[in-house]
């Protein structure tokens, strides 16, 4: 049963659309640009700095070591736009480059939607652990790192595991187009596929008012426990897509192969300007956050900065991100 | 008429060197000029009112006089001295203070070590807490105001009015700072307050004006009346008249606040167009019991409002949130047009077509970054969605449409809804439910806090208009006179249970004494 609510708008004569200007300013427009800009930048000091870095074969190179990354960065994000954080993407990939070797033989082609779906399925087990049990998503993922880990080291017998059949992940392996890695092709349609499906839905509404105010979200009736739960199985999903590309690039499976990705990986989310207290940010910023580590990451040494001075010029410069990144109208506290 | 409208302040050079005076501010902010050439003076021992409507600049004049907002241009004289006010501690030194809208105390701290914070003195020797001497000094700052608070109990132990006076106990430290009286400011400091507390805080105010001058800001405008020596007018960030208060009435001040002459009939009784009586309850709650209520036993019928009122601690916020879904019942059964309601959570309550607005609005009511559109949209997502996808096109639609409807004056829908003024912000949140049309039961907590007279009218209308429609009500009224203003039936709650109902038809109203009598 529905009861009518005061006179309907549209019968109201008055009820013209009302006449609305404004929207973003232009300085709001720039401020959401800033992680391309600050992506530009670092490719314009690169070149600078040693001529022959800009070309398409060191380029090639790095937006294909990137691929992993941006996929792991962009699925974290939406746990991090949700309020919460998930440290155990680097170990779960690990686990999961075991798993994709071990089950490769067996499985095939297969092998790469079931190690994606093993992922998930872990993922959402950590996001039903948040908001069933009420633990921090900081405790029970740093929980979910450490198990892993263990996991990943005990069925591998703590050594890498040969991938054998190497047909099937074979078009991981081409180029789009000639120049674009397939892995980096995969990377940049996940980014693109989970925006939009954002951005068509309700959900992008959802995750923000969820990472601005949790309370607010719920007293309005969103679906919080939900989308949380989709957040980390999303996150988890992706780690086992990063996983796929790592193993499918070293030939092989080994139970720490991800693991100094953690740290890169909420790099790249905090240098795209995505605010580590939730609510504010979006995939694509992660995704140029990502490459940005990259960049600094394979670009430092070819330009030929001492290894000494490679550590303290990427620590200043993704500060100096951040400080250029991070909108800071959409932030009340900065944490 | 005995009261004395000057346009602007005249500054008198045989009088008596004023404590503050602020002359031609100016703030801008993206889109708004929130002070517009703002003059103030503020006398030696006197209380000073500061009134305007939501959104004139109050907040934002306050803020620059302690040094947390920076004027675009303007000045401020201290004692005959201009200053420039670059931090709060730059203004403690020139003897200023402020007590904040929202309460500033660290709750796990006890109220000694909340007062002392920031300025330990003698309270810390080599880095360590010396905690006898840190008693005693906040025990001399509490005994300035003659408070009996313990200095050791912990702070979110206290009573909310308690912590009030633990702030001003802390504020008043500033004297240690100068050899001059202070200026102490309180804006909106009754607006969370129940009617003792608040002649408490009043006796406080009186007070301080033996040794301190005082700025007060409130939207009620008899306790402006009350406690204050003269009042100044702020409107669209601009000075517009004061007026000392011996022998103003509300509408004097109201006037001045809107530049024109507002409606008497404040809570829009002339509306209430039918009567509820015969019609069929809507919510009928059986013997709920939760963790701060019990046995509750409440109806409300299609078309009716009724108030609920009770002391802190009566349990009635609660109520209103077990009948959301937002806080756990033991027992008790609740139904809703004849259909067992399912108590278990707010997105069952949502869909049975139940709507809430939450007291706390900055914190639980709305989003502040978001936008008023996703805002306005962001629980009855179908009402701009095809299918499983948003219609930008529908939602703008949707939204421009009750901003008109409900005159919401906003730049844009577009625009963060954090950056409206309190009214404004107020709509939206109530438009939310509105959206899709199917609202049947609302529970009110607290909707006119903070609002100014205007807005405070505008939303009483548009409950007249609900109630008119045929949508239930359960109202938690602001104040005592707000509750019999707009119920139709008022019910009594204490220490958890409801204890007394009062009918309260139009004509037929009971008066504050009426239900005090009740309360305790
Ligand atoms: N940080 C800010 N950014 C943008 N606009 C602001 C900001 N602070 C205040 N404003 C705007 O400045 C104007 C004055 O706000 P202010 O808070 O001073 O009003 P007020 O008189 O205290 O209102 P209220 O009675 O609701 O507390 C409003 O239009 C408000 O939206
Ligand atoms: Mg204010």
């Amino acid at each position: 049963m529905s009861t009518p609510v005061i006179a309907d708008p549209a019968s109201n004569p008055a009820a013209e659309p009302a006449v609305v200007k404004g929207g973003p300013t232009l300085g709001q427009r720039v401020t959401s640009f800033m992680p391309v800009i600050a992506l530009v930048a670092l490719l314009t000091a690169l070149t600078i700095a040693d001529p022959d870095f800009l070309t398409q074969r060191s380029l090639t190179a790095a937006v294909r070591t990137s691929a992993p990354l941006v996929v792991l960065a962009a699925g974290a994000t939406l746990v991090v736009l949700c309020g919460g954080i998930d440290l155990s993407i680097a170990a779960l990939c690990s686990l999961s480059t075991v798993l994709f070797a071990m089950w490769l033989p067996d499985m095939g082609g297969l092998t790469i939607l079931a190690v994606i779906a093993a992922a998930g399925a872990i993922g959402a087990v950590q996001g039903l652990a948040h908001v069933l049990l009420r633990i921090p998503s900081f405790v029970v993922t740093l929980g979910g790192l450490s198990i892993f880990s263990a996991i990943a080291l005990v069925i591998s017998d703590a050594g890498p595991i040969r991938v054998v059949d190497r047909d099937s992940t074979k078009w991981l392996n081409l180029y789009v187009a000639g120049y674009v890695p397939m892995s980096f092709f995969v990377a940049l349609l996940v980014v693109a596929v989970v925006s939009l499906i954002l951005k068509l839905t309700p959900l992008e509404s959802f995750v923000k008012a969820i990472g601005y105010s949790e309370s607010a979200a719920r007293l309005a009736g969103t679906p919080v426990d939900k989308v949380k739960v989709a957040a980390f199985t999303v996150s988890g999903a992706c780690a086992g897509l990063a996983a796929v590309m790592l193993a499918s690039r070293n030939f092989s499976g080994s139970p720490t192969m991800a693991d100094n990705l953690l740290l890169p990986a909420v790099a790249a989310i905090v240098v795209g300007g995505t605010a580590i207290t939730g609510g504010h940010g979006s995939l694509w910023r992660s995704l140029a956050g990502a490459l940005v580590v990259t960049l600094l990451r394979v670009g430092l040494p070819i330009v030929g900065v001492p290894s000494a001075w490679e550590q303290i010029l990427y620590g200043a410069i993704i500060v100096a991100a951040v400080a250029l990144t991070l909108d800071r109208s959409k932030v009340a506290i900065i944490k | 008429m005995t009261t004395n409208l000057q346009p602007h302040p005249e500054t008198d050079a045989s009088a008596p060197v004023n404590a503050l005076e602020v002359r031609g501010l100016v703030k801008h902010y993206p889109g708004v000029k929130a002070l517009d050439g703002v003059d103030l003076v503020v006398r030696q021992n006197e209380v000073l009112g500061l009134a305007g409507e939501n959104g004139a600049g109050k907040s934002t004049l306050l803020k620059a006089l302690v040094g947390l907002v920076r004027p675009d241009a303007g000045e401020i004289w201290v004692r005959g001295e201009k200053v420039r006010l670059r931090s709060v501690v730059e203004a403690a030194d020139h003897g200023i203070g402020m007590v904040f809208q929202e309460q500033s105390l660290v709750p796990n701290l006890t109220a000694a070590e909340n007062i002392v914070l920031g300025s330990e003195g003698p309270g810390v020797r080599r880095g360590i807490y010396r905690w006898d001497t840190m008693r005693k000094l906040a025990q001399e700052q509490l005994d300035k105001i003659g408070s009996h608070i313990d200095p050791l109990a912990r702070t979110d132990s206290l009573s909310f009015a308690e912590r009030q006076m633990v702030e001003i106990a802390k504020v008043l430290r500033i004297e240690e700072r100068t050899s001059h009286p202070p200026v102490i400011i309180l804006d909106e400091p009754t607006s969370v307050l129940e009617s003792k507390e608040i002649e408490t805080l009043f006796s406080q105010v009186r007070r301080l004006r033996e040794f301190a001058s005082v700025v007060f800001v409130s939207h009620r405008l008899d306790e402006v009346l009350d406690v204050c020596d003269r009042v100044a007018v702020l409107r669209g960030g601009q000075s517009v008249g004061e007026t000392p208060t011996a022998g103003a009435v509300p509408s004097d001040l109201h006037r001045l606040m809107i530049g024109s002459t507002g409606s008497d009939d404040h809570y829009h009784e002339g509306l209430s167009e039918r009567s509820v009586a015969d019609s069929e309850p809507r919510l009928v709650v059986k013997g709920m019991s939760g963790k701060t209520f019990r046995d509750v036993d409440l109806d409300v019928r299609a078309g009716e409002i009724v108030g609920i009122v009770g002391v802190h601690g009566s349990g009635r916020e609660d109520v209103c949130r077990a009948l959301f879904g937002a806080e756990p019942t033991l027992a008790g059964e609740v139904t809703l047009d004849g259909a067992k309601l399912d108590l278990s959570g707010t997105r069952a309550a949502v869909a049975s077509g139940i709507g809430y607005v939450p007291a706390e609005r900055k914190i639980e009511g709305m989003v502040g970054p978001m936008s008023v559109a996703d805002n306005m949209t962001l629980t009855k997502q179908k009402s701009r969605c095809a299918g499983p996808m948003v219609v930008p096109q529908k939602q703008a639609t949707l939204v421009d449409k009750w901003i008109e409807r409900l005159s919401i004056r906003t730049p844009h829908r577009g625009t963060q809804i954090g950056r409206l003024s309190g009214g404004n912000q107020q709509k939206v949140v109530l438009a939310r439910w509105l959206v899709a049309g199917d609202i049947r039961l609302l529970l009110l907590d607290h909707p006119t806090r903070g609002l100014d007279i205007g807005a405070r009218s505008e939303v009483y209308r548009l409950m007249r208009e609900l109630a008119n429609s045929g949508v239930a009500t359960v109202l938690l009224a602001d104040s005592l006179e707000e509750a019999i203003g707009m119920s139709d039936r008022i019910i009594v709650m204490n220490d958890g249970r409801a204890t007394k109902e009062v009918a309260c038809p139009s004509g037929g109203k009971p008066t504050p004494l009426d239900l005090v009598k009740e309360m305790v």
